[in-house]
């Protein structure tokens, strides 16, 4: 518990990774305020608003065919009498609705809330977790440490645990006050319609989602940075996967004529994950524009295990490395 | 006496691109409880490998260690508790001030919290001790990393180059703290390169060369080991040189001529020497046995002595045959 305990001060003392979860925090609010500033409460006045601006609309469109109509019979030979390309306007045109403010609705928008707040803070998970050891591996204090505690698997193992306890930590009170802020912005400036249980159910369970990716990121992180003792590694490794993982394999599928490209691209997963399935589709089979396009579905437990399969084994390989490797600098 | 550390035909082979390069070859070391004991060997030789060896940072490819009593590697967990080290240069998280560099290593290793400001106090860094670790000049974390070795309090004290970087002030603290340490029965074993001061501090020395052991023992031991035997002997008037150094030679007595005073070897009591020239009518100025200092004999043993003119590869060192 000593070695635990050690491990979660040292995570609160690293200055990267406070100002890593200051600038999320950041971010997050900086979303929050520009939503909050961009949507207002559907009331009688604005809705009143509304509906004045579309018959005011309407009269303006009303009296410019009016006018139109007017010249078309004094001169009928003019060119854009002669194509008709003007009509009457009619009043179900301009629809109130149309002249709406942005109005956020929980129960349609807050998850796509959810999904920024855990592809962000995984991002950022991934950068913590490479530099808690990476910059441990780089500055010594690991050799050190170790010269306190020589069972490396158990130094290791704590280590990881206490990244991962203290994001858990993390997520689930950013998670609280983003919903918060989330719920607070729809009950002043938007609604909360239609948050039945279930609807906060499913929202949990998102959240839950994310807490899941936000902590593979952390363990990935980790992981890398361990088997090359360097921060630089795991991020050198994740910039590697982003330039030629996918922008070089999306060209490379899309040449050889994959089916169903889009299956080996992580984003997909990451969509399949957060948002329970996601449709791909295999634009190659398609012969002619009448044709249907093929579909298959990518479930958030394909996409899940891929992910946990990929964690364990950067893992392992990194425990395996930490017990076999002499430290020699 | 009871040996704190016992190493027996240590050895270790690291790969490297230029193939296999053998650090360790059967090294043999022996650290009696209560020593202040010099590890001395010349770059490269295998000395820093011995002490992560040790410290379980590198697994050696075979031989015997026993720290405590204790077989190592199997039950370092036991005794790494009672085992303070510093290897190589002190290294430690920039962005940590001093204090929180001991405090996190107290609860790491299950030591009271107390100790910081002691350790703190023991090595002069008390005032410093809320400052980033990363503001301190090298001396200053050389007294850090010695700290975090005593927080321990240790039966065994393991300190590699501890006055690198140390003014002179520093260097003879640091030796004075060492005194005191080895006083209060903590032994010590202590790597440099600055001789002088192992010859001071150190009851005992073992030095190796690319490794294997060359020397082992009492410093007094070793130099006298090593002592040539000669003595200086100058005469009132140096022209009269040349006949003495005839005069010692039809005696049988080894002699070289220098510019003003004769090298005499070969002589079990320098009195002999006078008494034979006085004889003559030639009386001598000086008499002065010429003993060997430990450089002299670091170099000799380990064959790193430079040599004009010539430039010396880190590998070109003593290798002893094996016993």
């Amino acid at each position: 518990m000593s070695l635990m305990r050690a491990e979660r001060r040292r995570f609160l003392k690293r200055r990267m990774i406070i100002w890593t979860l200051v600038i999320f925090v950041g971010l997050l609010a900086t979303i929050g305020t520009i939503v909050f500033f961009t949507t207002e409460k559907v009331t009688p006045e604005v809705r009143a608003a509304a509906q004045a601006q579309a018959d005011r609309m309407y009269n303006q469109q009303m009296q410019e065919f009016q006018r139109m109509r007017a010249r078309c019979e004094q001169s009928p030979s003019d060119e854009i009498c002669q194509q008709g390309r003007f009509e009457e306007p009619q009043r179900e045109w301009f629809p109130a609705e149309s002249f709406m403010p942005a109005t956020f609705n929980f129960r349609n928008d807050s998850e796509d809330f959810v999904v920024t707040w855990a592809i962000l803070l995984a991002m950022f998970a991934f950068i913590i977790g490479a530099s808690f050891v990476g910059a441990e591996w780089r500055s010594g204090a690991m050799m050190n440490l170790l010269t306190w505690r020589p069972k490396r698997m158990q130094v290791l193992g704590t280590k990881l645990m206490a990244l991962l306890g203290s994001l858990t930590v993390f997520s689930v009170l950013s998670f609280g006050l983003w919903t918060a802020a989330m719920v607070g912005i729809a009950s002043t400036h938007g609604t909360m319609e239609r948050m039945t249980n279930g609807a906060w159910q499913s929202y949990g369970l998102t959240g839950l989602r994310g807490l899941g990716m936000i902590l593979a990121f952390a363990a990935l992180g980790f992981g890398l940075a361990s088997i090359g003792r360097h921060i630089g590694l795991a991020l050198g490794m994740a910039l590697g996967v982003i330039i030629l993982g996918q922008f070089g394999l999306m060209a490379v599928l899309f040449m050889a004529r994959v089916p169903y490209p889009e299956i080996y691209l992580i984003p997909s997963h990451l969509q399949a994950w957060m948002e329970k399935r996601v449709v791909i589709q295999d634009p190659f089979a398609v012969v002619s524009p009448m044709d249907e396009v093929p579909t298959r579905i990518l479930s958030f437990g394909d996409s899940g295990s891929i992910g946990l399969g990929v964690v364990a084994v950067v893992l392992a390989v990194a425990f395996y490395t930490m017990r076999r490797r002499d430290i020699a600098n | 006496m009871t040996s704190v550390l016992e190493i027996n035909g240590l050895r270790k082979t690291y790969r490297a691109r230029g193939g296999p390069r053998r650090a360790l070859d059967g090294f043999d070391m022996q650290v009696e409880a209560g020593q202040v004991h010099g590890f001395l060997g010349p770059n490269g030789s295998g000395k820093t490998t011995t002490l992560r060896t040790l410290l379980g940072l590198i697994r050696a490819d075979g031989g015997r260690m026993r720290v405590l009593g204790e077989e190592l590697p199997k039950a370092l967990p036991k005794v790494v508790g009672q085992v303070g080290a510093i290897v190589e240069s002190p290294q430690f998280f920039g962005s940590f001030t001093a204090r929180d560099t001991l405090s996190l290593l107290c609860d790491a290793g299950n030591v009271p919290q107390a100790r910081v400001d002691w350790a703190l106090e023991l090595v002069g860094l008390n005032e410093r001790a809320k400052d980033r670790v990363k503001t301190y000049s090298l001396g200053m974390k050389q007294r850090l990393a010695v700290a975090s070795a005593l927080l321990k309090q240790p039966r065994l004290l393991i300190l590699d180059e501890p006055a690198n970087g140390l003014d002179p002030g520093g260097i003879r603290e640091m030796r004075e703290m060492m005194q005191r340490l080895s006083e209060g029965g903590m032994t010590v074993v202590l790597s440099s390169h600055i001789l002088s001061e192992i010859q001071i501090i150190c009851d005992n020395v073992t030095i190796i060369s690319l490794g294997r052991r060359v020397a082992a023992g009492p410093v007094s031991e070793v130099l006298a080991a090593h002592s040539t035997g000669q003595v200086k002997v100058g005469l009132e008037s140096v022209a009269d040189l040349p006949t003495a150094a005839q005069l010692l030679l039809n005696a049988g007595i080894s002699v070289q001529q220098q510019q003003d005073h004769l090298m005499v070897s070969g002589v079990d009591k320098p009195a002999a020497i006078s008494r034979l020239l006085a004889e003559r009518g030639l009386f001598v100025s000086e008499l002065t046995p010429v003993g060997a200092d430990l450089e002299s004999v670091f170099l000799e043993l380990t064959g790193t002595m430079p040599v004009p003119g010539q430039h010396r590869s880190v590998d070109d060192s003593v290798k002893v045959a094996q016993a």
